[in-house]
């Protein structure tokens, strides 16, 4: 069976663009987006600068068994870290395997359309 | 087309109700398609009703307001038999009041069910029950003071403890 390479099949996750800043947890009306991330501090890097906080993820889980496909994680987040993947194949005989981690969600990435940074598919 | 301002969309007092959706009827909107109601806080509740004209393929749109506490609107079962599911379930979801209604039960929701679930002053159980994944700040992972938009502060609703 084929589909538009543009289906709205499952939301994929690019990771190294997430800052953890919570927007799509707090804008997701399922509620179904985790999110776990620590602080860290880089230090300055030459003379002259201060050191950098930085937000580094630790989880990045989407409940499928809760997600309703709105794509409003997608449209409101601010640093297009999440993507429509065409992907559907992502059933589960128990309902707790639906929460899929940050690395199934990126592994959705290799077919997400359209895109031509070297992370894209 | 707009949501405030969609096509067709006859904005009448709540006095003039059922003598407006007559005058559609009579006008050929024969067939009722649906009313429903949104919480149009502070104005009060919004009813609103879409008609269509079978013969020559055109719709209609009446919508008035009424108190968001104990408002009340004459039925349109007279004119159309089939608005009576779409009244009842009007009826529980929203707390409006369809006099005249031939068959006033509740549709969907069980007996003894306290309060109108489609309020926006409603507050969803699931919603409190569950801790909100959006609490927590960036860089964070316990959960912090930040509530969800629409969940009350705890203690300050539902029964006295």
């Amino acid at each position: 069976m084929s589909l538009p390479d543009r289906s709205r099949g499952v939301i994929a996750l690019r990771e190294e663009s997430c800052t953890s800043c919570m927007v799509c947890a707090r804008e997701c009306p399922d509620w179904c987006i985790y999110i776990d991330s620590h602080k860290e501090t880089e230090p300055a890097a030459g003379e002259g600068e201060r050191p950098r906080t930085r937000h580094v993820l630790d989880r990045f889980a989407i409940d499928y068994a809760l997600c309703m496909y709105c794509g409003i994680c997608i449209e409101v987040c601010p640093w297009d870290a999440l993507f429509w993947s065409p992907d559907y194949d992502h059933a589960a005989t128990d309902v707790l395997g639906l929460v899929h981690e940050r690395d199934v969600l990126g592994g959705w990435m290799s077919s997400v359309p359209g895109l031509t940074t070297e992370s894209g598919g | 087309m707009t949501v405030d301002d969609p096509a067709g969309t006859r904005d009448v007092t709540a006095e003039r109700w059922v003598e407006a959706a007559r005058e559609l009827r009579d006008s050929g909107f024969d067939f009722f398609d649906w009313l429903s109601a949104y919480d149009d806080s502070p104005a009060g509740l919004a009813v609103v009703a879409r008609v269509w004209a079978v013969g020559r393929r055109e719709g209609a749109i009446l919508r008035t307001w009424v108190l968001p506490d104990g408002g009340a609107l004459p039925t349109l079962t007279s004119l159309w038999a089939g608005a009576g599911w779409h009244e009842r379930e009007t009826a529980e979801m929203f707390g409006v009041t369809f006099t005249g209604h031939p068959d006033p039960r509740p549709l969907l929701l069980p007996n003894g069910f306290d309060g109108h679930p489609l309020r926006k002053d409603f507050v969803l159980a699931s919603r409190v029950a569950k801790e909100w994944p959006g609490a927590k700040e960036p860089g964070e992972s316990v959960a912090g003071r930040k509530r969800p938009p629409g969940v009350p502060a705890p203690g300050s609703w539902g029964p006295p403890a």
